[in-house]
């Protein structure tokens, strides 16, 4: 038998027991586990570990170092990893550059490739309507409905309507993202009046499609890849200058994905485009005098896919932005940074770990005596209105997107 | 992006925080880089000054005692560099105690400020007590860590008191430990206890971390439940002193301590523990809020790339973050990467490399090291107390703490160099870690600082 041969044979054994060699990719991210020291750090910052302690999720270290190197059934590793909102912090502190957030993804992947039966059938119910529809969520059967949706919306909010365009050739494409498209309205709209304020040629999409990010956190790496290559061709066909997307989400997956698949233009959060493109001395005078007769008292929740997935600079353009707008005042709660339980798509099957790790940031916001929580990504406003409305707290929370559009003046 | 500072920190452990807050209070417009933690939020929160001359095998009295030494014997330690001055010659060894004590009283000032109050000065080492029931000789602890007069009463009785489940403490075994050092010593207490208590944060009694205890203890109500499960055992055997592991809570621990000592009448203090503890955590917390308080700016989760140094000069620096990368340009900046757990040096089969900008390393005996593998500077014993030279490898600098090439000159003109990432001391042998980084730190940045005031003057 030649060496190719007995190579081949053992590879043979190897599927036949259920063992998949990583790929090229896979492997830089399992290699990055190798500098780990074992230290613990990420244990001790882990929002969910601190939110439901170890023996329920038994920590980032612990996915690291042992569920990576799990036998290939899978069946002791699946009850954990799915327990992982994705968050980042233990990349952040990790001393080693361990990125454990990969990993996770890695790991769900193979389980979803390998062993579906482990993946939690309501993940199995987002893949579906995922692959379905090409959006994260089930689109409106009638399109009547949903204009009247957000017609009550701005009505409610006090928003203008400015109508859909699709442009080629426009300056930026404004991608709103699954919930902002199909949800959380408000927010496309208000990402409207605000490129409309500022004179910028923007344009739509013909037809919104999900960025994968979903797709990539319950493993299905086909469908994700599948989607991101759909955006690319549209957003090609345009021949647009940048991107803007008002979800933190989309703004991380967007700049992997356009990085990855050479997209050749600038993804940016809304928040980054005001700040870097559009620049504090038009924004400066760009808000309205407020009529209120007492500042508004405000308290700033960072989403993980900002801070800790494309920088922590974003956060700081949000309190640049709140501190130019009249009569609001900022006070940090101590969790501000803290995940909000929404991620990962755990609170799609585990809404009990989801809530206690979105305990702590419900506290915290109260402590600061805020009556509003401004956030700028729709999923974290969904997750923070949630809570706080079970919690009966009277805090409202405004995607800041919104805040923002709400404050400058209405025109035309 | 860009971002404009007069002064760059790269590197957030206590060397760099302290030349940023140091900047910042100068008036300079500090940007500071964290990749991730650092070591010392990672260590017991103990702070050594000098416990040991290097290769020397009696523990030093006080760390003014050790200073003296250096100042003499080895002026190419990074205490001894603080010596070079015009001044004349006899007055090296008084020049490094006083900046060495300036340094230090100021960390302890802006710790306090923080809720952290520091108890130790640099005029003794004091004994703090482990979670292996042994004696460290260190130069300042965080007042829960204080353990009072526990070794000075000869009527002192101390409860070490554990928690079930929490692996990283056997109050049985510490306090046999600690009792036999003492008694073998003849020093007090002649009487210890041990107890293990059920707490169960999270309504399990098994696998508990330090972290946990500690986010349970920042509670009120919490802390009275312990405190009456101690008052028991407090009574049962008349302890004066409890020692408990380092878990009294994060943002209360000191409040916590006062708290237990008025619920229990008896004074409690937290052990010195393995990394990772929460006494580092708070002392890295502590830090990052008196440099955000300063008006510093704190660039977490961002890493800084530089090309080989092309000029002599550093003008930009990037901060590469997850997924976007930062242009800062600046007028110095303060290297504090760390060493082998920062990542500021990084050592392989191909060498010691510095990691940001490529400088020369040097060994412990300042020989090019750029090249060397750490083999090659480590001992066939493994625990002496020479130690590794490997962990006395790194930056050689000029006494201005400008990290110098091959040719001795320094890199650039405005690039400083402060914490492990030099060479030329072993901190893990010599007890001398995060008080080389404190000055260090403090001189760099003084450093730094009348540079950018020189340029824009």
């Amino acid at each position: 038998m030649s060496e190719e041969e007995a190579y081949q044979t053992v590879l043979a054994t190897l599927k036949e027991e259920g063992i998949y060699p990583y790929t090229e990719d896979e492997m830089q991210v399992v290699k990055s586990i190798e500098r780990c020291i074992n230290c613990g750090l990420c244990i001790q910052h882990c929002p969910v570990v601190a939110a439901v302690g170890l023996d329920r999720f038994s920590g980032p270290r612990s996915i690291a170092v042992e569920l990576s190197r799990s036998p290939p059934e899978y069946w002791t590793t699946a009850d954990v990893v799915y327990l992982c909102t994705g968050c980042g912090t233990c990349r952040e502190v990790c001393p080693k550059d361990v990125d454990i957030p990969e990993i996770v993804n890695l790991i769900r992947a193979r389980i979803f490739k390998h062993r579906p039966d482990l993946v939690p059938k309501q993940l199995h119910t987002a893949d579906a309507i995922i692959v379905e529809h090409g959006l994260a969520f089930v689109p409106w059967e009638d399109p009547e409905e949903k204009t009247e949706s957000r017609n009550m919306r701005l009505e409610r909010l006090g928003l203008r309507y400015i109508p859909d365009q699709v442009v080629k050739g426009a300056d930026v494409l404004f991608y709103p993202g699954c919930q902002a498209e199909e949800r959380a309205q408000e927010v496309k709209e208000s990402a409207k009046i605000i490129l409309d304020h500022f004179k910028v040629k923007f344009t739509l999409l013909e037809e919104v499609n999900c960025c994968g990010l979903p797709a990539t956190l319950l493993g299905d790496d086909e469908t994700a890849l599948e989607l991101a290559l759909k955006l690319k061709r549209k957003v090609k066909d345009l021949g647009v200058k940048m991107l803007v997307t008002t979800c933190a989400g989309c703004t991380s997956n967007l700049a992997h994905i356009a990085e990855r698949d050479a997209w050749g233009i600038p993804v940016y959060h809304m928040l980054e485009y005001l700040v870097e493109e559009i620049g504090i001395a038009k924004l400066s005078s760009a808000f309205k005098q407020s009529t209120e007769e007492e500042p508004l008292r405000v308290t700033l929740h960072d989403p993980c896919h900002l801070i800790k997935h494309t920088s922590r600079i974003t956060m700081d353009y949000a309190g640049q932005i709140l501190s130019l707008i009249p009569d609001v005042e900022v006070t940090q709660s101590f969790a501000h940074d803290s995940c909000c339980g929404g991620g990962g798509l755990v609170s799609y099957h585990a809404g009990d770990v989801a809530r206690a790790v979105m305990k702590e940031n419900i506290a915290a916001i109260e402590e600061t005596g805020a009556t509003r929580v401004v956030t700028p990504c729709p999923l974290c406003t969904a997750q923070l209105e949630d809570n706080l409305f079970r919690q009966g707290s009277s805090v409202e929370v405004d995607d800041m997107t919104v805040f923002i559009a709400q404050r400058l003046p209405q025109e035309g | 992006m860009n971002l404009e500072a007069d002064v760059v920190v790269i590197g957030g452990g206590m060397a760099g925080l302290v030349a940023g807050i140091r900047a910042t209070e100068e008036g300079m417009k500090t940007v500071l880089l964290r990749k991730g933690q650092s070591a010392t939020a990672y260590s017991s929160g103990a702070i050594d000054v000098i416990g040991y001359l290097p290769g020397g095998t009696m523990p030093l009295g006080s760390p003014v005692e050790g200073l003296q030494g250096i100042a003499s014997m080895f002026p190419l330690h990074p205490y001894g560099l603080l010596g070079f001055t015009d001044a004349e010659p006899d007055t090296v060894s008084k020049t490094i105690v006083e900046k060495v004590r300036t340094a230090v009283s100021w960390l302890k000032a802006t710790l306090l400020s923080s809720n952290i109050p520091l108890f130790g000065d640099i005029d003794s080492n004091l004994d703090a007590v482990t979670v292996l029931g042994t004696v460290k000789p260190t130069c300042m602890i965080q007042e829960t860590m204080w353990p009072g007069s526990l070794m000075l009463d000869a009527d002192s009785v101390a409860l070490f008191a554990g928690v079930r489940g929490f692996p990283a403490f056997n109050p049985r075994m510490a306090a046999q430990v600690f009792l036999e050092h003492q008694i073998s010593n003849r020093l007090p207490p002649r009487k210890v206890g041990h107890h293990v208590l059920d707490m169960a944060p999270f309504g399990n009694n098994y696998n508990i971390s330090s972290i946990e205890i500690a986010r349970y203890l920042d509670t009120e109500d919490n802390l009275s439940v312990l405190a009456k499960k101690l008052k028991k055992h407090v009574e049962r055997i008349g302890a004066t002193h409890i020692a408990l592991p380092p878990v009294l809570g994060f943002n209360r621990a000191r409040e916590n301590q006062l708290a237990l000592q008025d619920l229990t009448g008896a004074y409690a203090f937290e052990l010195l523990s393995f990394p990772p503890s929460v006494p580092g955590l708070r002392l890295q917390r502590g830090l990052e809020t008196a440099f955000v308080k300063a008006g510093g700016t704190l660039l977490v989760g961002h890493h800084a790339k530089m090309d080989s140094l092309k000029s002599n000069i550093v003008k930009e620096i990037t901060a590469v973050g997850p997924k976007r990368n930062l242009k800062i340009s600046t007028k110095a900046a303060v290297l504090a990467t760390g060493k082998f757990i920062g990542g500021g040096i990084t050592g392989t089969e191909n060498g010691i490399r510095e990691s940001v900008f490529d400088l020369m390393t040097v060994s412990e005996s300042f020989r090019i090291a750029t090249s060397t593998t750490p083999q090659k500077l480590t001992n066939t014993i493994a625990l002496s107390h020479i130690g590794h030279p490997l962990f006395g490898s790194g930056l050689s600098i000029d006494p201005q703490f400008r990290p110098i090439t091959g040719e001795e000159v320094h890199a650039a003109k405005n690039l400083y160099a402060a914490g492990s990432v030099l060479a030329g001391y072993n901190y893990p042998a010599e007890k001398s870690g995060l008080g080389v980084a404190i000055v260090t730190g403090y001189m760099a940045s003084r450093n730094a600082v009348d540079y950018v005031k020189g340029v824009s003057a």
